[in-house]
């Protein structure tokens, strides 16, 4: 079967262009394919039409992956012509593909880009009350289980604790309670490594005006590799690494210059994201961009 | 106390499918508490909180999957894992050993000669080829899948009609053939009346309504939504009138579509005109003129449809109970809201049952807006925000793409409707609770912690919330239509009998100074 790319990360595809991506199927799931890369150990992934750009991912033009008759371990191979086949006989056409390099946009650096940042921030928590997910982060009023009711207890007082401690620039103390928070929640990307993904993004921003020190983010990436599974953890990184999906790219974007009816749809698609996983990004951004508003103007730039 | 354990080594489930197993998990019976997650260090501390660390779990890894079960007694715990199995094996498609699998239809066909009818529900990138394998084999095809091109649909209703087979879809979600409901549908008796439908629900509630007046289905043709698209041109409405003329057991024959694109109605009229059986047309929000001067008998709404149908079977009229509008209900109910909730807020499943509430709104009141609504000033821009009267089809793309239909998965109507609840504008809430085959198995019991909740917050305010209830189901359905009721009505909630009933109650509740 042949089946062509539509778009992709541009890493990905100058990997794939150079011939040099070999692996194994690790594992499917309906709309996405993960691919455990031998030559760096990465996870790398295979989406459908449905979804959005993202780092290490392939977009390809079938609706599910479920029917395509592929196992997890089926061999993965990339071809002369670029072309990546997977298992017997699906070969992925990738020369058309639209090369996608995402870019975290520049957090604003006067008052009128920080009052539409204030004032898309405060719309975005209203919107996340009423339309939020809840059973991760954000604690349902109703918990099926003393379990639920542990875990958002949990996920919700080491949340609060980062955020003093990023409030208060107790960097150490910050670390230690992202670090606890990995792999807490429920669902294949536990809710507190999308809080972090989310509080990472903000971070990553340009022009952050209230930055973190780099052993931060590599302390949450060397954690993650023990902490959590190796789908959640491959994202972990790449936030650490300031990359992140298409739709968190648009979301910070629309933040920090939209307006809110602009705003609307880009929360509404992140929202969709996972059971709970949209809301939990978006507390996590919502928790990262509050303590850099807190923080008033660029603290980390020198003075000009 | 007893507490079970299962871990899967290296299992992965996408976040959607690992949380409604849980749900599901944690509402069987017995079960305390059931916990479905990763293997993660903070997971286990979780657990450990809860007490229900075990040192199997200990040993969990992070690409693990734990399973643990709480219940009273070994054997409850047991026969819950049993079905939290069950609910893993259903999840990935797994069949029951009694079933035959074959690989391919070709394969399927040539071991079952006699098999007629072949119901497909793959991939939409697969099916008109799967299809066409189908009709190649003389099968008839009910097609479940969508994202089917319109140019395949025309090619395979085609291909079918020339070979004399249906053709019933892509995106076909009800049919009754041979008294066998296929994807969703109700468990209605058999009868006199056949019906070609082009909307599922809509189907549903026609075939529903005829059992309760007493009638049966010989058929139910489904086409698909865009059979009666100007493209499609109603090929398979136009062969399921066919089918059903020349089938000796149906006396009657009744239409149900949204109103077809005008060269296509000129096309069934004609159609209808040439039967030589009476035909009943329910064209939701259609027309009655050309349907008369056509010699069809026209319905305005899904009841009298029925009404019509099972008369024209020969059902003395006089003698129905055509559950008339209550009347004193209605005065009861105005009597009880304040002069500022004064709208109708609709959360449906169905969607052809989101439309004619609508409709029937819409005679009465300008400001009715929808997410399908067909006025474009009057369709909902945000559909996550109400405006006036708001009737929303929650199994539309606009609420189901990447998460399930809320026939199967509640929890968006149930946010939903908890939002709705507290504005104090709002009069009356109108919610469908479908029953039958590919239904929840407890529609009503779901919505039921939400619709408590929702009632004191009300009482506490000082207001009134009345909220309007539609079990769309037989006495035969599973589950139990009655109990379904019950729980409604001890709940607070007012029953309508039928859908019609359902888009008048709501429409009537609300209004102001009569």
């Amino acid at each position: 079967m042949y089946i062509q790319a539509l778009s992709g990360d541009a890493g990905f595809l100058e990997r794939l262009a150079r011939a040099n991506f070999s692996g194994t199927v690790h594992s499917i799931f309906e709309r996405t394919i993960n691919l455990k890369c031998s030559e760096n150990g990465e996870l790398y992934t295979i989406g459908n039409h449905q979804l959005d750009n993202a780092p290490n991912t392939l977009i390809i033009n079938v609706k599910g992956f479920s029917e395509l008759g592929l196992s997890v371990n089926a061999p993965v191979i990339t071809k002369e012509d670029s072309s990546l086949v997977m298992g017997a006989n699906i070969r992925i056409w990738t020369q058309q593909a639209t090369k996608w390099e995402g870019e975290l946009p520049s957090y604003p650096c006067d008052i009128e880009g920080v009052d539409i940042l204030r004032r898309n921030v405060a719309f975005t928590k209203n919107y996340v009350d009423v339309y939020g997910k809840t059973g991760g982060m954000k604690m349902s009023s109703q918990p099926a289980n003393p379990f639920e009711k542990e875990m958002s207890r949990m996920l919700i007082q080491r949340a609060g604790m980062l955020s003093d401690d990023l409030a208060n620039k107790r960097i150490e103390s910050a670390t230690q309670h992202a670090i606890s928070l990995i792999g807490l929640g429920p669902g294949l990307t536990p809710s507190g490594d999308d809080f972090l993904v989310g509080l990472c993004s903000v971070y990553k921003m340009q022009n952050i005006s209230s930055c973190l020190s780099c052993p931060f983010f590599d302390e949450i990436v060397r954690s993650s590799q023990a902490l959590t599974n190796e789908i959640s953890a491959i994202t972990l990184k790449k936030a650490a690494h300031g990359q992140v999906r298409e739709s968190l790219n648009d979301l910070l974007s629309c933040m920090v210059s939209g307006s809110t009816e602009e705003l609307v749809p880009v929360l509404d698609k992140i929202i969709g994201i996972g059971s709970s996983s949209g809301t939990d990004i978006l507390l996590g951004i919502l928790c990262g961009l509050e303590r850099n508003l807190e923080a008033g103007g660029n603290v980390c730039l020198p003075k000009s | 106390m007893s507490t079970k354990v299962v871990i899967k080594q290296s299992t992965y489930f996408d976040s959607v499918s690992l949380m409604s197993l849980s749900t599901k998990a944690n509402q069987i019976e017995g079960v305390e508490q059931a916990v479905i997650a990763m293997g993660t260090d903070m997971n286990k501390e979780v657990l450990k909180n809860v007490g229900l660390l075990t040192p199997e779990l200990e040993a969990a890894k992070t690409s693990d999957l734990m399973i643990v079960v709480k219940a009273a007694t070994d054997e409850l715990c047991e026969s819950a894992l049993i079905a939290i199995e069950e609910l893993f094996k259903k999840k990935g498609g797994s069949k029951s050993a009694t079933e035959i699998k074959y690989s391919t239809i070709d394969s399927a066909a040539a071991s079952i000669p006699e098999a007629n009818l072949a119901v497909i529900s793959v991939n939409g990138a697969f099916a008109a080829r799967e299809a066409r394998k189908a009709l190649e084999n003389d099968l008839h095809v009910m097609l479940f899948s969508d994202n089917v091109s319109i140019e395949e649909e025309i090619a395979l209703k085609q291909f079918a009609h020339e070979k004399g087979l249906l053709m019933m879809g892509p995106d076909c979600g009800t049919a009754i053939i041979g008294n066998v409901a296929l994807c969703f549908g109700n468990a209605v008796r058999k009868g006199n009346i056949g019906i070609v439908g082009a909307s599922g629900t809509g189907s549903q509630e026609v075939s529903v309504r005829i059992h309760d007046f007493g009638g049966g289905i010989t058929q139910l043709i489904g086409t698909g939504g865009r059979d009666l698209s100007e493209q499609v041109g109603g090929i398979m409405m136009l062969d399921g009138i066919k089918a059903l003329e020349e089938d000796e057991a149906t006396k009657v024959i009744v239409l149900i579509s949204k109103p077809p694109a005008p060269s296509v109605q000129e096309k069934v009229l004609a159609q209808v005109k040439s039967c030589k059986k009476p035909v009943v047309v329910y064209f939701i929000g259609g027309e009655e003129t050309a349907v008369l001067e056509a010699g069809g008998h026209f319905a305005k709404t899904s009841k009298e449809a029925a009404i019509k149908a099972v008369v024209l079977a020969g059902a003395n009229e006089d003698e129905l109970n055509k559950r008339a509008l209550n009347w004193p209900l209605i005065e009861e109910v105005r009597a009880k809201l304040s002069p500022e909730q004064k709208y109708i807020r609709g959360l449906f499943c169905g969607g052809t049952l989101c439309d004619e509430a609508m409709y029937l709104a819409m005679d009465k009141y300008e400001d009715v807006y929808s997410n399908i609504q067909k006025k474009a000033d009057y369709k909902l821009k945000n559909i996550h925000e109400s405006k006036a009267h708001t009737f929303l089809d929650m199994g539309d793309d606009d609420f189901t793409n990447g998460k399930p239909h809320p026939m199967i998965d509640p929890s968006t109507r149930i946010a939903r409707f908890l939002e709705e609840a507290k504005d104090p504008s709002v009069g009356v809430i109108l919610m469908d609770f479908i029953l039958g085959f590919g239904s929840h198995e407890d529609p009503v019991g779901v919505m039921l912690p939400a619709i408590i909740e929702a009632k004191a917050q009300a009482a506490k305010e000082g207001r009134h919330l009345e909220i309007l209830g539609y079990v769309l189901g037989t006495d035969l359905d599973t589950p139990n239509f009655d109990e379904q009721v019950k729980k409604l009505m001890d709940a607070g909630v007012t029953i309508a009998s039928s859908s019609t009933n359902a888009g008048l109650l709501a429409r009537e509740f609300v209004a102001k100074g009569e």
